[in-house]
């Protein structure tokens, strides 16, 4: 198992290597640049001499053609230096540090919040496959699937922000957060969260029930499940117990695979509710041009991709003892 | 097997990257000043000045030293002219009391702005001043809305819309322009202004009780440590140089006496005075150790926390979510004493959010207290009832105009009648009315129709006028030789098609007028592509000369001169390549004349040459729109919006209840 572990590391390592010339290679081969983008800010009657052009042009590292420039980022990187955003003009890592917690808050949360409530329902719907209750579910589900976010937050925000006023309309936290207690803290951003989870969560409900009674259906024809019934084995045990944990090895493929996205966020919900999320960030950065926080970014990204395989391999010889790795 | 040869290549392969050396000429490497790995950086530094050799022989030099004569000699010799010291409050209150407020508020505030009387009435009635102190709530806070985060509160290092805005409130002006755009010295900080006969020299004394938010005095010195810091060429000043770099030298002679050199007698040099100023007991000892004054933990620290010198200071900062400014009480209060007027609102809060749909939600529910309104939303999200309840609406010209930008490097557009024909081919009206709601007024040329210098006589609008262009076209030698419904010209030997792009920004009505301009030369035999594209990108393009046309606008600076960049030969902004040597010639007399009447005369001159080239298809100058909380009150638009300009946000207040 650690000789896998460390295979599985270092190729890894070299994947990430690889992602990450790619992608700089390819930012930097966009057209426009931060000097582009800061020429543009600038007060349409003012003059830029040659001079400055060039000593900005230095400064953002576009003195260099892309490979070299990439060398020196990855030489920095190698000493856990990342770079300096050029549009916040603070550490890259504490750009990103700031927002992670955010994004995991919303994330985190929506991805139990799916999971606990799309594996009953899943479950439900395999149970009264073809009667009318699961029928209805299944098209409503469909319906709040087909349903775009930005529509369903900016109706939420009308309905419970400005109509009946019984959520703030945006931000993380109230004003006079920084006096409030534990628990009012605690409340104060449930309140806030509350609007962007659901939005997160309301999507996936469908997907992820569906996927559960897709597999639960292949499970239930199996010869065992008939024994299990024949033997007398109670309906919910028959269910969870012999039904449920066979159809975990597709589920565990799913949550491997889900890993990236808790810290991709989400460009449109964070913008509507101002929520200072990862995806916004990476949103920003491409149209300013900011490399480095792109190129810091898609580290973060990377990794957690591959660890998200990762750790959907070793889930694999955790739930299927068939599966063992030398 | 395949484990330990990853293992042998990849080890050792880090271990070489983590070496100093490797990154010594990156871009982040340049802050000595950096706690972590500190050892290695100044290692770093040191191999960088060794192996990379590339420091100048000779050192760049933006500002030539210049030896001052003593203020003595100047006196004599300067035959000093008074120039206007204003309160910018006090002439707004002088102006408002000579016009009769058109409703009573009560009466405005009923109304609903669907009309220009409507419109005049709502202005007039809220943007009265109050009559004295005890109408004013003091403790009032606002909320505003800002698009984006700001990129810098110090004010030497503003580039963006939001980084202006900021640095009027935090940063003291000598200098100022009010609705007029006429340019005053401000009562706030100056005591007395008086220029030279020959205009080479300007002189200030300021006023003896200024200080700057940590208690200590802003003296004469201050305004010489900045010119001296934004004409450094070691510091990367993104904007306010330009303008600064026309002034020959600044001279302080005591505390509070100030002399500006200029270079030429030119009438735009009093822009040039119009710098922001920074702390010299701050900056005089960090300056050299880190010239970006963005990297190092002391400047990090003022970044977060700047000591001020206007009547706002920041307390609160949340990047991306909030900025928060409250009143400096030693701003207007001297030892004791009221000594010049108090900022009608306490609190400011600066809520960032980038869509526009959930920024009039906010509006809506009173979480913020104004905001610049779309056109859609002005015609259709802010009519009803619900809108009504808490917030009004007011709207104003705005000196800046759209159009279409030909480059006249293609072999399209290189002819005049091409470019009249596209004048007349577009179809005016149907944009105006249709697209653009009825809500813009019609562009005629470079300037805006009731601006000081645009001709006495208009010019005229085009209209859509088909047969026109296409006679035009024709005259050209643009003509469907081969049948096939394009028109094409014989250019090099080969026939050449007319087809070109238009490029422009992703904005729905930007693209809307571009596919009108495509469909209106549909029907004349001349193929336009519409290319929307990300900004970044169509900047690149346009700044490389890589277009055919495109669709762009121009906001309005303070002094029609600085217009020079856009249309003489060979300048900067000049994308369309465009070249008139009279025109070039009027700019640089425009610069020379000091009486406005005759400027005028001369900018109104350009015009009507540039207007007579076409080197645009003018289309429409826009409106501002604001949505206001219904308790504001003093608000006043001028043709650069409600704020930019003396007194802008100032002299905006909250009604005591």
């Amino acid at each position: 198992m650690l000789s896998y572990l460390i295979r599985r590391v270092l190729i890894g390592c070299l994947t990430l290597l690889l992602i990450t010339f790619i992608v700089y290679g390819l930012i930097r081969s966009m057209p426009g640049s931060p000097l582009t983008v800061q020429m543009a800010e600038m007060d349409p009657s003012r003059k830029i001499r040659p001079e400055d052009y060039a000593r900005m042009q230095k400064s953002f590292g576009l003195d260099k053609p892309w490979w070299q420039a990439y060398g020196v980022w990855l030489g920095n990187v190698a000493r856990l230096d990342f770079g300096r955003s050029f549009l916040q003009k603070q550490p890259v890592a504490k750009v990103i540090g700031e927002r992670i917690g955010p994004t995991l808050l919303l994330s985190l949360t929506s991805l139990l919040l799916a999971y606990l409530l799309s594996i009953p329902m899943g479950l439900y719907a395999t149970v009264r496959n073809g009667h009318h209750d699961e029928r209805f579910l299944s098209t409503a589900l469909y319906m709040l699937y087909s349903f775009p976010t930005f529509v369903t937050a900016l109706l939420l925000q009308m309905l419970l922000a400005v109509k009946l006023e019984l959520l703030p309309l945006f931000d993380m936290h109230s004003q006079g957060y920084e006096q409030m207690s534990s628990w009012e803290q605690a409340w104060d951003l449930f309140k806030h969260a509350l609007m962007p989870v659901a939005c997160y969560t309301y999507g996936s409900l469908a997907y992820e029930s569906r996927f559960i009674r897709a597999n639960m259906q292949e499970v239930m024809k199996q010869d065992y499940i008939r024994t299990a019934r024949a033997k007398g084995v109670g309906p919910l045990a028959v269910i969870f117990h012999h039904a449920f944990r066979n159809t975990l090895i597709p589920f565990v493929t799913l949550i491997g695979l889900t890993l990236p996205t808790l810290l991709s966020g989400s460009v449109i919900i964070e913008q509507i509710f101002t929520w200072p999320g990862l995806g916004r960030l990476f949103f920003e950065s491409i149209s300013a041009r900011d490399y480095p926080t792109i190129m810091g970014l898609t580290l973060v990204f990377s990794v957690m991709t591959l660890l998200g395989t990762l750790v959907a391999d070793i889930l694999y010889a955790v739930v299927d003892p068939r599966i063992s790795y030398s | 097997m395949t484990h330990r040869l990853v293992l042998g290549l990849l080890l050792p392969g880090l271990l070489i990257l983590s070496l100093p050396g490797c990154s010594s000429s990156g871009p982040e490497k340049q802050q000595p000043g950096e706690a972590a790995a500190e050892g290695e950086s100044k290692a770093a530094e040191g191999a960088k000045e060794s192996t990379s050799g590339s420091a100048p022989a000779a050192e760049e030099v933006l500002l030539e030293p210049f030896d001052a004569p003593p203020l003595a000699e100047l006196d004599e010799k300067a035959e000093w002219v008074d120039q206007p010291v204003v309160d910018a409050v006090e002439r707004l209150q002088k102006l408002l009391a000579e016009q009769q407020p058109l409703a009573t508020v009560d009466e405005a505030l009923a109304l609903k702005n669907d009309s220009d009387e409507a419109n005049a009435k709502i202005l007039s009635a809220l943007g009265r001043l109050p009559e004295d102190d005890s109408q004013v709530d003091w403790g009032a806070s606002i909320t505003r809305h800002i698009l984006a985060d700001v990129k810098t509160t110090n004010p030497i290092m503003v580039s963006s819309v939001q980084d202006f805005d900021l640095a009027g409130l935090t940063s003291l002006e000598l200098f100022a322009f009010d609705w007029n755009l006429e340019f005053f010295a401000n009562q706030d900080s100056v005591v007395s202004w008086q220029s030279s006969k020959d205009h080479l020299m300007d002189k200030v004394v300021l006023r003896d009780d200024l200080v700057w938010s940590d208690g200590r005095p802003l003296t004469a010195h201050d305004v010489v440590f900045s010119f001296q810091t934004i004409m450094n060429p070691k510091v990367p000043i993104p904007a306010v140089r330009s303008g600064t770099d026309e002034l020959k030298w600044v001279e302080a002679y005591d505390d509070r006496t100030l002399v500006f050199f200029h270079k030429q007698a030119l009438a735009t040099n009093v822009g040039n005075m119009l710098f922001p100023i920074i702390p010299k007991h701050i900056y005089e000892n960090t300056l050299a150790a880190d010239p970006t004054l963005a990297e190092s933990p002391e400047h990090v620290k003022y970044e977060n926390e700047p000591v001020t010198s206007g009547p706002y200071k920041i307390v609160k900062r949340v990047r991306g979510q909030e900025i928060v400014l409250e009143r400096r009480e030693n701003h207007d209060l001297h030892e004791g004493k009221q000594v010049r007027q108090k900022p009608y609102i306490e609190q400011i809060r600066f809520r960032i959010n980038a869509d526009s749909n959930v920024s009039l939600l906010a509006l809506k529910s009173g979480e913020i207290d104004e905001l610049l309104l779309t056109p859609e939303q002005w015609m259709t999200q802010t009519g009803d009832d619900e809108f009504y309840s808490r917030n009004t609406k007011a709207r104003g010209i705005e000196w800046t105009t759209f159009q279409f930008n030909w480059n006249l490097q293609t072999p399209f557009f290189s002819d005049i009648r091409v470019r009249k024909a596209m004048s007349y081919a577009f179809n005016h009206d149907e944009m105006l009315s249709k697209l653009c709601y009825g809500l813009y007024v019609p562009s005629n040329g470079v300037f805006h129709p009731a601006a000081w210098m645009a001709p006495k006589k208009p010019l005229p609008y085009y209209k859509q006028d088909l047969n026109k262009a296409e006679e035009l076209l024709d005259e050209a030698g643009w003509i469907d030789h081969d049948g096939d419904g394009i028109r094409d010209q014989e250019i090099g030997g080969r026939s050449v098609p007319f087809e070109f792009n238009i490029v422009c920004t992703s904005v729905q009505l930007r693209v809307d007028i571009c596919s009108l301009l495509k469909e209106n030369l549909d029907q004349i035999g001349v193929i336009c592509n519409v290319h929307p594209m990300e900004f970044t990108v169509m900047q690149e393009k346009i700044l490389k000369h890589d277009y055919q046309a495109a669709f762009g606008g121009w906001g309005s600076g303070a002094d029609p001169g600085t217009l020079d960049n856009i249309w003489k030969t060979g300048e900067p902004r000049n994308f369309g390549g465009y070249s008139n040597p009279e025109v070039d010639r009027l700019f640089d007399e425009g610069k020379k004349e000091f009486d406005r009447q005759k400027r005028a005369e001369i900018y109104a001159k350009i015009d009507e040459l540039i207007y007579a080239d076409q080197p645009y298809t003018w289309l429409y100058c826009q409106s501002s729109f604001y949505g206001f909380n219904k308790e504001l009150r003093g608000y006043k638009f001028c043709p650069r919006g409600p704020y930019h300009y003396s007194p802008g946000f100032m002299s905006i207040w909250r009604p005591m209840h």
